[in-house]
């Protein structure tokens, strides 16, 4: 006896039932039913990488109404919509971003440079200035007038205000803490020996006692104003014109610096930083986090946006336009998906924190075949081709230049000191490590 | 500030959690649940978001599944490995589970008695036992116009079919309804489909022709001359052609363009075949050769001399990703070939009848040879088990037809189905376990309708790999990148514990050509001959002889052109140098043996020495 059965494909597990239905799909994961796998995903990715540059239009929109230079940039902590620019012209604006229509306009806020700004409860505004006055402002109050004017003795540089208390703090040649019930300053924080302006200053999100400010004698120093006093502070090779603190990692804090790189320190060491991140080439102005904290901004003098992932401290995302000139103020908007500038021409420029990003309504399906591709490019990346497609960006070629001849200058240093190394004594000098390069001294 | 860092440290992940926080009273029970219990936001939550028990992970991976790669120094590239190979043991794992979810059943034919045999069954026992439904695949198609040669697209639901004289038709196998019929009036050679059903081409008197579904001609593609055999490789959108003059040719359907064409100097070529897992070309010669071809290579990748006298058919192995080769020749031989390792044959068997023997695989491994006026078949284990001598592996079916000569054998995909072309027409027969039960939607799909059809095209074309991907390995693509020209290097005084990386282009010239294989480490020739004995008379003879030597054009000329490198020039002189040394040597030994008397023993004969040009 012979047992005989031959292949049969049932129609009916195979075809739709009715009208309309989806046609059932037969899956089969045997590697020899999927010729070519690895290179028809290779060509995939290749494709899902071009895809993504040609969709990547970052340049949302300019947001106008300065006469001069923007010098700062404040978003409301409990809004998705409100920012607040400076600028050199003393005019103060606040921006609704998704109607573009300005929700306060005063033209003559400060006399000279509208230097440090700052929201507060109740959507009220500090701003400080030059004129060496502190104004308090309430959107859409009506009325041009500040609520109040707190006089000082010396010119301000930076504003910042607690979250949920009426204390803030400005920084001029010292550290000022106020209260906002009162006209004088409630308190002085300064390092004795420190004699230099304080260029920056901003408390911690999480424990709002800490203050930490960044000043012009290349110090980045922590306060704690219940004590009244200074805690802890890094001198550095080069200055610091800007901090940041992190919204997720307490401790975490981000400094944008006069020589091209941003640093995060943890506070807990601050003998060294926790990373570096490398690629503008000129001094970085300004910075912000991200609220995710996995992302964080930064613009500089080279006249470009940089998009940075934690973690990750080469090859950001580089934003430029042909009219963008030095960017003095950066922002990540509340929602994460849009990135604010500011810049000496006087516009305050609106940009996708994904440049590749689709606005408007997307489908489920669209999602997913968009998640895909970014997975694909990310997986694919050390491909050569690829990786080249996904990793280089058009650079204007002042800044291309300039990053060349940075490469030469660092890579001809570098030479050097291997070379004087090779012909010291053996273990006369060794290396040292690019992040202990760059504190110089940690005081407390 | 104390507050903040406490915070902080709460924060950090477990990993880099402080020391002192793993610190844990003995007594209490470790491990999450106790947190978890006290965990409001977990708790809020867990009655909403648990995962169904059928969906949780039924089994987790044992110890050693994951490498640890404890020998990386590099904390985020440690990380970052261990994470893509749990990612990958655990994808391994839910394959294994997806194995489960194939509910095809493939066919099969089994005797039960140790005295029966599977080959005496016959087609009529087999259509019986089929089923009514089954047996519709069992079809004898009587066609008059020479003997016929078929092809079926890769879904295995169209079949096309061309006679000798010029009768071309290509119908859905399944309903029958026929798509086109053409006379197309002159001898026709083959026919293969496109991408799908919707384009076939012919390989005509004179030209390739491709037409539609219609069967309206729209290209004749002049440059492929005296075509024989066509084949199209479907992810990389080729239609390669082989003719009478023996030129390859391969055309890029999804832009036009003729990509390459490859002269293979072995005259009139009949028999082509391609490996669906890597794209290569087989040709079989005239000569017994077989070679396999890619576009990116102006000769042969392999070439083998598989058969004594003309290779009639070639086929690899789809079941086993292409590993194996089946080649029929005019010498009556069928051989099954290991296509790693080319040392010979792993069977070989002389085929049954005259003629010329032709060899077709299935998606299961199933092999059938159509030899006078039969075809076997044969089942895996036994023609993949090596074997020597000629001995049949165990006949698994035969079906005998009386129409001769056979000219084609296809398996249909996804279908017990066996075609054969042959004199009086086409007939197919059922072969139970030849067709693979489980089909997979993404690639090929016997019942995808009109709107699946489209965009599938759209998909692969999207999908196309470029041509010169194509190679005897497909895996290379993603593999690991070459070594890099970095080389290590010791400090000057070669204390320093630590060898340092110094990039390639840093190294010295001689460094960088010997890292590159062309650094001329060959001594500096000497024009001494060395037979002299030592001593201080000696040396000064020696002395005399280099001065000598020196003048030499051909010496000048290696001296000049020492740049350490290796280059052929200087190579062939080097050789001519070395032979005239050889022979001078032979004079004055033969000088020797004659002034002391002694007969010249001859020199050893060597292997190489047929190799040798005679002196006349």
């Amino acid at each position: 006896m012979v047992k005989i059965s031959v292949l049969q494909h049932d129609p009916s597990s195979h075809l739709p039932r009715r009208p309309g239905d989806p046609t059932p799909i037969a899956r089969n994961l045997d590697p020899n039913m999927h010729p070519f796998a690895r290179a028809r995903e290779r060509t995939r990715a290749l494709n899902a990488a071009k895809l993504d540059r040609i969709f990547a239009k970052p340049f949302v929109d300019a947001l106008e109404g300065h006469v001069d230079a923007v010098e700062v940039l404040a978003k409301q902590p409990d809004s998705l919509t409100n920012v607040a620019s400076g600028s050199w012209d003393g005019g103060i604006l606040v921006h609704n971003l998704s109607q573009r229509t300005k929700l306060l306009n005063t033209p003559n806020a400060h006399k000279g440079k509208v230097s440090g700004l700052c929201f507060a409860e109740d959507s009220r505004i500090l701003s400080c200035g030059v004129d060496r006055t502190v104004k308090i402002w309430r959107i859409g109050g009506g009325s041009d007038q500040p609520l109040s004017v707190l006089p000082s003795k010396a010119a301000f540089n930076s504003i910042d205000h607690q979250r949920t208390s009426p204390v803030f703090a400005t920084a001029s040649n010292l550290v000022h803490i106020w209260d906002e019930n009162k006209t004088a300053p409630i308190s002085n924080l300064t390092f004795p020996t420190s004699t230099e302006t304080v260029t920056s200053v901003r408390f911690n999100l999480s424990e709002r006692s800490i203050l930490a400010s960044v000043g012009s004698d290349r110090t980045f120093a922590l306060y704690d104003i219940r004590t009244s006093k200074p805690e802890r502070r890094v001198v550095m090779q080069m200055r610091a014109n800007s901090l940041s603190w992190s919204p997720t990692m307490p401790t975490s804090v981000l400094l944008a610096s006069e020589d091209h790189n941003l640093y995060t320190f943890d506070i807990r060491h601050l003998s060294e930083p926790t990373m570096i991140y490398k690629g503008h080439v000129a001094a970085v102005m300004s910075c912000d986090w991200s609220p995710t904290g996995t992302e964080f901004v930064s613009g500089g003098w080279d006249r470009t946006v940089r998009i940075w992932q934690t973690g990750q401290g080469h090859s950001p995302e580089v934003y430029h336009t042909k009219r963008m000139q030095r960017v003095t103020s950066t922002l990540f908007t509340t929602d994460a998906r849009f990135v604010l500038s500011g810049s000496d021409d006087g516009n305050v420029r609106i940009w996708k924190a994904k440049a590749a990003d689709k606005l408007g309504v997307v489908t489920a399906r669209e999602r997913a075949s968009m998640e895909y591709r970014s997975s694909l490019v990310d997986r694919w990346k050390i491909d050569k081709e690829v990786g080249k497609i996904a990793r280089t960006r058009h650079l204007p070629r002042p800044v291309y230049t300039a990053s060349k001849l940075k490469n030469t200058m660092l890579e001809a240093r570098r030479v050097k000191e291997e070379r004087r190394r090779k012909h010291t004594r053996a273990g006369q000098s060794t290396p040292k490590a690019e992040r202990k390069k760059v504190v110089v001294v940690e005081q407390s | 500030m104390d507050a903040l860092i406490a915070k902080a440290d709460a924060i950090q992940p477990l990993s880099k959690k402080r020391k002192f926080n793993h610190k844990r009273p003995s007594g209490g029970d470790p491990g999450p649940s106790t947190s978890k219990a006290h965990d409001q936001t977990y708790n809020s939550i867990a009655k909403n978001t648990s995962v169904p028990k059928s969906l949780r992970p039924t089994n987790s991976l044992p110890d050693g599944a994951i490498p640890k790669h404890n020998h990386i120094a590099n904390k985020k590239l440690r990380a970052e490995l261990v994470r893509t190979s749990s990612h990958i043991a655990h994808s391994k794992a839910m394959l294994e589970d997806a194995e489960l979810l194939l509910t095809g059943e493939a066919g099969k034919m089994e005797v039960e008695g140790d005295m029966e045999r599977t080959w005496r069954v016959g087609q009529a026992d087999i259509e019986q036992g089929a089923g009514q439904e089954a047996a519709k695949g069992r079809r004898e198609l009587k066609l008059e116009g020479g003997p016929y040669t078929t092809r079926y697209t890769k879904n295995g639901r169209h079949l096309a079919v061309v006679g000798k004289n010029g009768h071309a038709a290509t119908f859905d196998w399944q309903t029958g309804t026929l798509h086109t019929e053409l006379q197309l009036q002159e001898t026709c050679r083959d026919i293969t489909f496109l991408h799908d059903h919707s384009y076939f081409a012919v390989a005509q008197k004179k030209y390739v022709f491709i037409y539609d579904r219609d069967g309206v001609e729209l290209h004749c593609l002049k440059s492929h001359i005296e075509p024989t055999r066509l084949e199209f490789l479907p992810y990389h959108w080729l239609l390669a052609s082989i003719g009478n003059a023996g030129y390859l040719k391969y055309q890029d359907t999804s832009t036009g363009q003729l990509l390459v064409e490859h002269r293979t100097k072995f005259g009139s070529c009949t028999t082509m075949t391609q490996n669906l897992h890597n794209a290569v070309i087989h040709l079989g010669h005239q000569n017994g050769l077989v070679t396999l071809w890619t576009p990116n290579l102006p000769h042969p990748a392999v070439q083998l001399l598989a058969h004594l006298g003309p290779v009639s058919s070639i086929s690899v192995d789809p079941s086993s990703g292409g590993r194996y080769m089946a080649t029929a020749g005019k010498d009556g031989t069928v051989k099954v070939w290991d296509c790693r390792n080319w040392k010979g044959t792993v069977r070989e068997w002389s085929a049954r009848g005259t003629g010329e023997p032709e060899v077709e695989w299935s998606q299961k491994g199933y092999l059938a040879v159509a030899s006078g006026g039969s075809v076997n078949v044969y089942t895996p284990p036994s023609i993949h088990t090596p074997l020597p001598g000629h001995t049949q592996p165990p006949l698994y079916l035969t079906h005998p037809i009386t129409s001769r000569p056979l000219t084609s054998l296809r398996f249909a995909p996804f279908q017990d189905i066996l075609t054969i072309g042959h004199g009086a027409g086409v007939s197919s027969i059922l072969v139970p376990g030849a067709g693979e039960p489980n089909f997979d939607s993404a690639e090929a799909d016997p019942f995808e309708n009109r709107k699946a059809r489209r965009e599938k095209e759209v998909k692969s074309l999207l999908d196309k790999i470029q041509p010169d991907m194509i190679n005897l390995d497909p895996d290379f693509v993603g593999g690991l990148a070459p070594v890099s020209k970095l080389t290590t290097n010791q400090t000057h005084n070669g204390k320093s514990a630590q060898p340092v990386d110094v990039p390639f282009a840093r190294l010295s010239r001689m460094e960088r050509l010997k890292i590159q294989g062309k650094a001329d480490d060959t001594e500096v020739v000497e024009s001494d001959d060395d037979d002299g004995q030592g001593g201080k008379g000696d040396k000064e003879e020696r002395e005399r002889r280099r001065m000598r030597g020196k003048g030499k054009s051909l010496k000048r000329y290696l001296r000049k052109q020492r740049k350490n490198v290796i280059d052929p020039a200087a190579v062939a002189i080097r050789a001519k140098l070395e032979k005239q040394k050889q022979e001078r040597k032979q004079v004055l030994l033969k000088k020797k043996a004659e002034a002391a008397g002694v007969p010249v023993a001859p020199a050893r004969p060597s292997a190489l020495d047929r190799f040798k040009r005679s002196e006349s």
